[in-house]
């Protein structure tokens, strides 16, 4: 263990026999011994020296490779799939079409309507229509290469808003209308009644790919038992296993699901681990052999999730001091060709109802409308992607708010500081927020160390000659923590073991965010061991408790409160054990660095494995089993009021970009991202949260898009889909705050998808107040910064 | 095709061995050689995340092909630590700063680093930026890896 940011306030164990008590605890101010603090990663020592194993790094050996034959159609139906010369080849071990699916021929996250392997239609180029498998790769290839499909090309759709016309091509029978949801607050006509100005904008912003830097892969291995277990990079194994048995037509309990350490998901690899799995296993249990599918970059982007692009259309009224009165929005949600986690099929919330949700920002406006319609359309689905549905009605609000403050001639500072959620605001859906409110302290914060008093309104170009022109923007925003209005809840186990070392057994997963070393940090903090007696168990469906997905910025949170529950049941076992031993009442003991003492005579105290050994000799209980679950959840359907999640992190950005008004290049140059985040468990990891965060929020401000041609995606590998690179980063400065939740474990809530939200429009914001035009379909390229400026009527005055 | 006999160094050791002539690197290292330490993001040379050292050289693995290694010096990340497991002044900034996450570019990463601070000892954060421009990142946003090349080379510099 190696305590890196607190060196001075270390707390030390000894080995003497005679502890220092006063200095094993610590200062008295200093009530944690692990978490809060910036402990290294627990699998930090297999990633610098390249020895932990991901799932393309698992030996090949006995597996057969699966391929995946795609549609090169967005929209067409098959009329038949000649697989003869295929199965002929040497070396193919199966080529499986519809028919072959031993029991449901579909999966989903949300809604099965996604074909494991198409039968009669294809709604999309990443359709898979046929599989095969085959001792080596090539012959893999080759054997796609074999197979004839005979399609029948359909007209296709391609804009959520063509995809509602009444004569539009049906991607599915039920109609491309997904979801249409509804938030209804206050009376909208009276507010802009009474407002002083009214604005009225539309925002646009296209398919994102998550570009983590790990390809998919999964590994299907029948197991002598005759259960199927599935193995890959995964964020949500329990809904892998649904999908799976559902797909092999066998109890969920004939089915074993095992995570390996994931390079990188960011909501990516809660659906594609479904769709290879399947694929994958339907092939194994075909063949009765091992079969492995790995997909190349180019799959991944033709074939995987993507962020759901929307079209935002924003209505907004305000009196002239930038109060806000009234907000209507409408949103086109494009779902793309399958259900994926979009649509609000209750209990499950979806990205859709989130985005719906969030539109009118982290403001307090007393009349506000939205409606938000989900379309089915030809192109890849949308998913999940830091932040689920709420990166792009930030953008939206975001700007909005500051073309009001500029049309008003006011600071955004002031528009914000008199809008933002305080304690006791009620927010759109009418959820009054009565704890850990956090918003308005980012926002100070961020002001303060951003100097944006002394810096806003003072643009200038760099120099005299320089076509560069500086400005300033900030974002504000705020992120659910749990999946809320979907139902959740989460369950560890803890087992102590008779040498005092400890199991800790959860399903949340991880993809590089730290809940490897979060965890055990909780789990050691509240048991009072070190963190070095922590294992954790590689989350495996057969062993770990239903812990839900690692996804919706929840995992610290909720695990960490079903671990906190755990460990206490394990700890009154060995309190009550400890009571006896050292004859001190249980109420007057404390357990901390693997010793237990009695508070008021220190000096009375007890190793912690001694106890744990008597435990065990005497028969005491030494599992532990914690289930958590958060304050009912609630969301009228016809009114969207309620309160569907149950805390949010709050989040204020300020960037500074250098646009040259001549080419439209943008330079991203100063950069302070402030967050409320109840308590920081390991502050380091946070912070790398936070700005990886910005990271990604500035790649889709200035250069990410997976562009399509007649429902193509043309960007494929990395070449083409551009992502941010060491040269396109500020030193981007994080500040942290902690307003504790009354519901997390030490105060702590969500932090793992605030931080790219608010950097886009911030960054968006930073180029409209240094050139004066407003990109309002992103990316703001240089193309289109370059137009922005032509049509604000040429770059700002020297 | 006829096979051909690659003889060169990995990490320290004479290796000699067999090889089809539209190997690429980084399947011979990966699938023959075990040692997947070095990962494939992009198979086109743009994610960097396949990087080796090539006679103290970042290549991307992933686009060259194996027998241009043919009597050269070859290290991977596997070659770097000691064999008593002592980490190199970068693996262990690496770790202190906090500058893996998913850690699949963390090896291509660390290569890079390597090199960089091999030919320039002190290097400054637009140096160390220009040289692991190639190399994409897609969690940490680059600040803790930048810091930690600094702070490798503070190391290296107090330990003499």
């Amino acid at each position: 263990m190696q305590d890196t940011t607190e060196g001075k306030r270390k707390v030390q164990v000894h080995t003497k026999e005679k502890p220092d008590l006063d200095q094993l605890l610590g200062e008295p101010e200093k009530k944690l011994a692990v978490a809060g603090h910036s402990i290294t990663r627990t699998d930090d020592p297999g990633k610098v020296t390249g020895k932990l194993m991901y799932g393309a790094d698992y030996p090949q050996e006995g597996f057969l490779h699966g391929k995946i034959l795609r549609s090169p159609h967005p929209h067409a139906l098959i009329k038949s799939v000649d697989i003869e010369k295929a199965i002929e080849l040497p070396g193919v071990a199966a080529v499986l079409t519809g028919k072959d699916v031993p029991g449901r021929n579909g999966f989903g996250a949300i809604l099965p309507d996604q074909p494991v392997i198409c039968e009669d239609k294809v709604r999309y180029v990443g359709d898979g229509v046929a599989l095969v498998a085959a001792e080596t790769e090539e012959i893999a290839h080759e054997a796609l290469s074999l197979i004839r499909v005979e399609y029948e090309v359909l007209p296709a759709v391609f804009d959520p808003r063509d995809a509602l016309e009444p004569d539009a091509p049906k991607v599915h029978e039920g109609g491309n209308l997904l979801s249409d949801n509804k938030l209804r607050k206050g009376n909208v006509e009276k507010g802009f009644r009474e407002a002083d100005i009214i604005m009225e904008r539309t925002y646009q912003v296209p398919f994102l790919e998550h570009a983590y830097l790990e390809p998919d892969v999964t590994l299907a291995v029948p197991q002598r038992d005759g259960t199927m277990l599935v193995e890959g990079p995964m964020q949500a194994p329990f809904t892998v296993r649904r999908n799976l048995a559902a797909v092999l037509g066998v109890p969920v309990n004939r089915v074993r699901v095992r995570q390996i350490h994931m390079g990188g998901g960011f909501g990516g690899k809660e659906d594609s681990p479904i769709d290879i799995g399947c694929r994958a296993a339907v092939l194994a249990n075909h063949t009765g052999q091992p079969v492995r599918i790995a997909l190349e970059r180019e799959e991944v982007t033709l074939q995987t999730c993507k962020r759901h692009p929307m079209i935002m259309e924003v209505k907004i009224g305000a009196r002239k001091d930038g109060k806000l009165l009234a907000f209507e929005g409408v949103i086109y949600d494009e779902q793309g060709a399958y259900a994926g986690l979009g649509p609000v099929i209750p209990p499950a919330g979806g990205s859709h109802i989130h985005s719906m949700v969030m539109m009118p920002g982290p403001y307090e406006i007393p009349h506000a409308k939205v409606d938000a319609y989900l379309c089915y359309t030809n192109h890849p689905y949308g998913g999940a992607m830091r932040g689920f549905g709420a990166p792009q009605v930030h953008i939206a609000h975001e700007q909005m708010i500051d073309e009001l403050a500029g049309e008003l001639g006011l600071d955004p500072f002031e528009v914000r500081h008199i809008n933002a959620f305080r304690l006791g605001s009620a927010t759109a859906t009418g959820q009054v927020l009565d704890q850990s409110v956090g918003l308005l302290d980012t926002l100070e914060a961020c002001a303060e160390a951003f100097r944006w008093k002394e810096r806003f309104g003072k643009n200038e170009y760099l120099n005299a000659e320089s076509s560069k022109r500086r400005g300033i923007g900030m974002g504000m925003g705020w992120y659910r923590t749990s999946i809320g209005t979907a139902g959740d809840g989460c369950g560890a186990n803890v087992y102590v073991h008779e040498d005092g070392s400890v199991l800790l057994y959860s399903g949340i997963t991880e993809m590089g965010q730290g809940a490897f070393t979060v965890l055990p940090q909780i789990c050691a903090e509240e048991l009072g061991v070190a963190m070095e007696d922590v294992r954790l168990v590689q989350p495996d469906t057969d062993q770990v408790p239903e812990s839900g997905p690692t996804v919706g910025s929840r995992s610290t949170t909720l695990m960490g409160n079903a671990i906190i529950m755990a460990v206490r049941q394990v700890k009154t076992s060995i309190l009550e054990m400890a009571s006896d031993m050292l004859r001190v009442p249980v109420e007057r003991l404390e357990a901390k660095n693997r010793l237990i003492y009695d508070r008021e005579k220190p000096h009375k105290s007890l190793a912690f494995k001694e106890v744990a050994a008597r435990c065990m000799a005497m028969g005491k209980r030494l599992i532990g089993q914690g289930w958590w679950t958060p304050p009912a959840a609630s969301l009228d359907p016809e009114t969207g009021q309620g309160s569907p999640y149950f805390v949010y992190t709050y989040s204020t950005h300020m960037a500074e970009v250098l646009v040259d008004v001549e080419t439209g290049e943008v330079e991203v140059t100063d950069y302070v991202a402030a967050f409320d985040v109840g308590k920081a468990i390991n502050p380091k990891a946070l912070e790398g949260q936070i700005e990886g965060g910005v990271a990604m929020g500035l790649g889709y401000a200035l250069m990410e898009e997976v562009a399509m041609v007649d429902g193509i995606p043309q960007n494929l590998n990395l070449q083409d889909y551009l992502i941010p690179t060491t040269l396109d980063m500020p030193d981007v400065k994080p500040i942290v705050l902690e307003v504790e939740n009354k519901l997390g474990p030490y105060g702590a809530k969500g932090i793992g998808e605030m931080p790219n939200i608010p950097a886009t429009p911030a960054i968006l914001n930073a180029i409209s107040d240094a050139c004066g035009g407003r990109v309002r379909s992103l990316p703001a390229d240089p193309e289109r910064v370059f137009m922005a400026i032509r049509e604000a009527g040429g770059p700002p005055e020297r | 095709m006829n096979a051909l006999t690659l003889s060169f160094t990995l990490n320290g050791n004479d290796v000699s061995l067999e090889i089809s002539p539209n190997t690429l690197l980084v399947d011979l290292l990966r699938d023959k050689l075990r040692l997947t330490g070095t990962k494939v993001g992009c198979r086109e040379g743009e994610c960097g995340a396949c990087t080796v050292l090539l006679d103290g050289t970042p290549v991307n693995s992933c686009i060259l092909p194996a027998a241009k290694v043919q009597g050269k010096s070859l290290t991977t990340i596997e070659g770097l630590a000691q064999k008593n497991g002592q980490l190199t002044e970068i693996q262990e900034a690496f770790m202190h700063e906090g500058a893996a996450q998913c850690g699949f570019c963390t090896p291509g990463m660390i290569m890079n680093s390597t090199a960089l601070l091999e030919n320039n000892p002190q290097p400054n954060e637009q140096e160390i930026r220009q040289a692991l421009s190639g190399t994409l990142c897609r969690c940490t946003g680059y600040r803790k890896i930048v810091q930690a090349v600094a702070t490798a080379g503070e190391m290296k510099k107090s330990q003499g």
